[in-house]
């Protein structure tokens, strides 16, 4: 409790202190607090973020958590319905009233700041929320001078997120939420599927639709599922094998899923909160059961990164410690339909979710390491292999 | 008076410069909003290192992935590869076989006669190129071209020979296909045409097979034929409200029967619309992308699928490669189309539109339309109708949440959120901006490339660039080029908002309607324009009054395409729109769809094609006042 509340009248007047309580709860509070109590010693997190001295920040002061903060991000975090966006947006201005949060959704994503930054145009936007590891790669792959700046050590309640999720080395992407690849299908119409080569067998044959992987997260983390299972050398003919039992490869989640909704086939790549959706509009589970293979799951979790150019460094830093506050994380995770990055029992979840949003036994997933110079190739590879069929 | 002969003075010298400065004005548009920013991505398809390079343009030409058999023809001139040869002989001689089959199997009165039909099909489906990704992408654009002209053509002909109760109505609704978005067409095509669709249903009801279309190159095709076949429908109809019926007439009299009339006259001058409507068929569907995955799948895929995933990458040099080869098939064809037009089209002749007949009737002849009106509902409204019924269900039956959405949405959208009211606003005001701008635009290149030889030629090729460029490549070159801005004396100079929007869009339209208009106005007797010339009017003149008149039902037809390249844009749109509040109804629909649900989507997309369907009636109608 101390260090977190310490911190917090620091910086914020009692009015939005006030606020801030009633936001976040004093349970979450707390729970957090203790968190990166434990963690305390030396120069912690909160001393640099505080000072300043060691990264040239200036001290975060009534001034500096004032102003509009651009936030860029993908559209379905402000579009969709019951958005977690505009929830954020409303809830961190209310704790910080001198504090504007606009969005931006430019349509070529992260890909949109590395022209800019190749281009010598200025950034314009002071974090970005919705960066993944292959991004994050590509951003390290095209740009020499930093696109992010390192903040995961700087912000008071980082230590709290889990840390398998942790997909950066050099802590710029901080996760916030993370969600579970994995086959929906409609018991009625087939089995439940329990292994890899179970894809393969006549009971699943023309089965099962997956998203492209050139141009689908969804689709791209189910390839990296099968890269991860097969190997580099094995995963081809695992899919050569896939193929030949009969696969429908569509272009976008949108696409699959909608054929899938049509009952044109009875299984497909999708996430492994199906039923939360299912449940929220009293839909038929028979058709959103939700199966993992091998009691694996592919883990994609999502991060947050400080633009290196931005002005807001102090505002930033609130935000996103914002985003991981015990309240904050909770509602996240129930309007994106994701997991929640810090342990599900420190967030605030309805006890619904976790009826509804299952967790894989084993989640799986590809580190940045291990992804580095091989992601693009094994995407092409696949894709030619699938496109000559 | 002498102050009205000053005046007039100054009206004909206004007139004089009218033209040069129109040109010019619509060549620096072109630099601005095409050339520039394409040129900044395309350039990377000849340099390499910095230095100039046809490596990058060789490395896909070498590739067997791309061309397949050709690749080695690349490497090695000399040798054209026998795999080649024999494709060649064994296709000519399957498809020959195939297509001697079926007259008897239309003949036949039983199954056997469907079942003949059907093998035939898939032999000439089947045999397709072995060139790689382009021969695939080739030969769907082909399929789709003929697809098009089959389910057109007989539109045209309705349309044009045939008076009945709504004609102008089902006119106007012809152009919104067009429009809409793919993920809408996705959705209505799975609901129309899949395992659980009404087609099936019907199918099973009768008693009949049911057919497994989804996922095949067959519903593609089908797909770019419901997007295509109302260009072609279009495009014919104007040009057979334009033939002459004074010479069907004198043919008649002279005792030519109808169908010979028809061969001699009235098809050499339905011709060049004809071709026009297959070539940009034929363009577009080579470039087509996102249908192509939604409803084939990424076995189907095509060049531009490969083409976005390199940009995607920023892999740019590939990918500029890629477009670059994509835009001298398109344009190399237009070359050859405009070769062609300049010789089938010079003629000396003056619109007097044909009768129309009344379609109330029972002969074999409108028999025949009975069977074709049964196939339009089929392609056409059925996957029209299922979009709209898929945007009132919900999992457990109808609903009007998803409306709910937008009406809530428009009532209390947050800041950066999208509202649907200010999205169809945009659209029907950037609409009629593009309709403004491109009009003059068209005339103005359609007259540059009037006169014959090789240079206006060129410069007809040069007017199909917007649609002979691939739709990513010009997102990415106005965002490089236009979005973050250059320096010019310290001053970031960048382009953005609904101003560069219309402009952006009126580029894209206005091939439309050098299209329409060319053909009719290489038609026009040109003694006409050279008498009043002689007289003394200026250029200006004689076109507004005697040319823009009698090619009415071609700019009519171009401005209504116009209207409708505009308000289904969305490449550039959705660049140019970042950070304001310039977002349009396609943009809407794209982001409203999330990884979770495509209501909100749909709903979005079902108002797009009612505003759409609305705004087509009301601007035929307008256009039609000028046409009689």
């Amino acid at each position: 409790m101390d260090s977190e509340d310490a911190e917090r009248t620091g910086r914020a007047d009692g009015r939005s202190r006030r606020a801030y309580l009633a936001a976040v709860g004093s349970v979450g509070a707390t729970a957090l607090a203790g968190c990166t109590g434990d963690t305390g010693g030396g120069a912690t997190p909160t001393e640099t973020a505080t000072d300043g001295t060691v990264t040239g920040t200036p001290t975060p002061t009534e001034a500096s958590l004032s102003g509009t903060l651009t936030v860029a991000t993908y559209p379905s975090w402000v579009e969709s319905d019951g958005a977690a966006g505009p929830w954020l947006k409303e809830q961190f201005e209310a704790e910080y009233p001198d504090a504007t949060v606009e969005y931006v959704t430019p349509d070529s994503a992260i890909n949109y700041f590395i022209r800019r930054k190749q281009q010598g145009a200025p950034i314009d936007a002071d974090a970005y929320v919705g960066l993944n590891v292959d991004q994050l790669l590509r951003v390290d792959s095209e740009l020499d001078e930093p696109l992010f700046a390192g903040i995961g050590g700087e912000l008071s309640n980082g230590d709290a997120v889990r840390d398998g999720l942790r997909f950066d080395p050099q802590e710029r992407a901080v996760p916030y939420d993370t969600g579970y690849i994995a086959l929906v299908f409609d018991e009625s119409a087939v089995d439940r599927p329990g292994t890899f080569d179970d894809l393969t067998e006549g009971a699943w044959a023309d089965s099962l639709i997956v998203q492209n992987a050139q141009s689908s997260a969804t689709g791209r983390a189910f390839l990296l599922w099968t890269v991860k299972q097969f190997g580099a050398d094995g995963y081809l003919d695992y899919w050569r094998d896939l193929d030949a039992n009969g696969i429908t490869v569509l272009g976008s989640w949108d696409d699959a899923y909608n054929a899938y909704s049509e009952g044109e086939k009875p299984m497909v790549v999708s996430y492994s909160t199906d039923q939360v959706y299912a449940n929220r509009y009293d839909q038929d589970m028979t058709r959103h059961q939700v199966a993992f293979l091998n009691n694996q799951g592919y883990a994609n979790p999502e991060g947050m990164a400080l633009f290196a150019d931005s002005e807001k460094r102090a505002l930033a830093t609130e935000f996103m410690d914002f985003m991981l506050t015990a309240e904050a994380q909770g509602e996240i995770a129930v309007r994106n339909v994701q997991f929640p990055a810090i342990p599900a029992e420190q967030a605030n979840l309805p006890e619904e979710f976790a009826r509804y949003a299952k967790i894989p036994e084993e989640p799986v997933t590809f580190t940045y390491e291990e992804l580095k110079g091989n992601l693009d190739g094994w995407i092409e590879d696949w894709a030619r292999e699938i496109a000559q069929g | 008076m002498a102050g009205s002969r000053t005046g007039r003075e100054r009206s004909r010298r206004a007139e004089r410069v009218a033209l040069p400065l129109a040109g010019l004005a619509t060549a620096a548009l072109l630099v601005v909003m095409l050339y520039y920013p394409v040129g900044t991505v395309l350039v990377e398809a000849v340099t390499r290192d910095g230095a100039p390079s046809l490596a990058p343009l060789l490395d896909v030409l070498r590739d067997p992935f791309y061309v397949g058999a050709l690749a080695g023809a690349v490497r090695d001139p000399a040798g054209v590869p026998a795999g080649v040869v024999a494709w060649v002989a064994t296709s000519v001689a399957d498809v020959l076989t195939a297509l001697a089959a079926v007259p008897g199997a239309v003949l036949a009165p039983d199954r056997s006669g469907l079942d003949a039909l059907a093998a035939a099909w898939a032999t000439f489906v089947g045999v397709f190129p072995p060139f790689g990704l382009f021969g695939f992408t080739a030969w769907q654009a082909l399929l789709s071209t003929l697809a098009s002209l089959a389910l057109g053509l007989p539109g045209a002909y309705v349309l044009a020979r045939f008076e009945f109760p709504g004609r102008r109505t089902l006119q106007s609704l012809t152009a919104v296909p067009f429009v809409l978005p793919s993920i809408m067409v996705a959705v209505g095509f799975v609901a129309a045409f899949g395992t659980n669709g009404p087609l099936n249903d019907l199918l099973r009801a009768l008693g009949l097979p049911t057919v497994d279309l989804l996922f095949s190159l067959e519903i593609i095709v089908l797909a770019h034929a419901f997007y295509n076949a109302p260009l072609v429908t279009r495009v014919v109809a104007a040009a057979w409200e334009s033939v002459d019926a004074r010479a069907v007439e004198t043919a008649r009299s002279l005792g030519a029967s109808p169908l010979r009339a028809f061969r001699d006259v009235v098809a050499p001058q339905l011709a060049p619309a004809v071709a026009t409507g297959a070539l940009l068929t034929f363009i577009f569907t080579f470039m087509s992308f996102p249908i192509v995955l939604a409803l084939g799948g990424l076995k189907l895929a095509t060049v531009e699928v490969w083409l976005y995933d390199r940009v995607q990458q920023l892999a740019l040099t590939e990918a500029a490669a890629l477009a670059v080869l994509e835009t001298i098939v398109s344009l190399g064809l237009t070359y050859a189309y405009l070769r062609y037009e300049d010789a089938a089209s010079r003629g000396d002749r003056v619109a007097s539109p044909l009768e129309r007949e009344p379609l109330v009737g029972l002969d074999a002849k409108r028999l025949a339309l009975v069977g074709y009106a049964l196939v339009v509902g089929l392609v056409f409204v059925l996957p029209l109708v299922s979009m709209l019924v898929a945007s009132v269900t919900g999992p457990n039956g109808l609903t009007t949440r998803y409306y709910d959405f937008l009406l809530q949405r428009e009532a209390t959208a947050a800041t950066s959120q999208t509202k649907p009211g200010v999205a169809v606003r945009n659209s029907l005001l950037f609409g009629a901006g593009t309709l403004a701008l491109s009009v003059p635009m068209g005339l103005v290149l359609a007259l540059a490339s009037l006169r014959e030889g090789v240079a206006s030629r060129l410069v007809g090729v040069a007017a199909m660039a917007p649609f002979a460029v691939s739709g990513v490549v010009v997102g990415l070159g106005m965002l490089q080029g236009l979005v973050f801005g250059v320096d010019v004396f310290g001053t970031r100079l960048a382009v953005g908002g609904p101003v560069a929007i219309v402009a952006a869009h009126a580029v894209g339209a206005y091939p439309f309607v050098v299209r329409n208009v060319s053909p009719l106005l290489g038609g026009l007797d040109r003694r006409l324009v050279e008498s009043a010339r002689a007289l003394g009017a200026t250029r200006v003149r004689a076109l507004v009054d005697i040319e823009v008149p009698l090619v009415m039902p071609g700019i009519a037809a171009g401005a209504a395409f116009a209207f409708a390249i505009s308000i289904g844009e969305f490449d550039s749109t959705v660049i140019l729109a970042e950070g304001s509040n310039a977002y349009t109804m396609p943009v809407a629909v794209e982001r409203f769809l999330t990884d979770r649900t495509l209501g909100p989507a749909t709903a979005m997309g079902s108002v797009l094609l009612v505003v759409t369907a609305a705004s087509f009636v009301v601007i035929d109608r307008a256009g039609g006042r000028y046409r009689e």
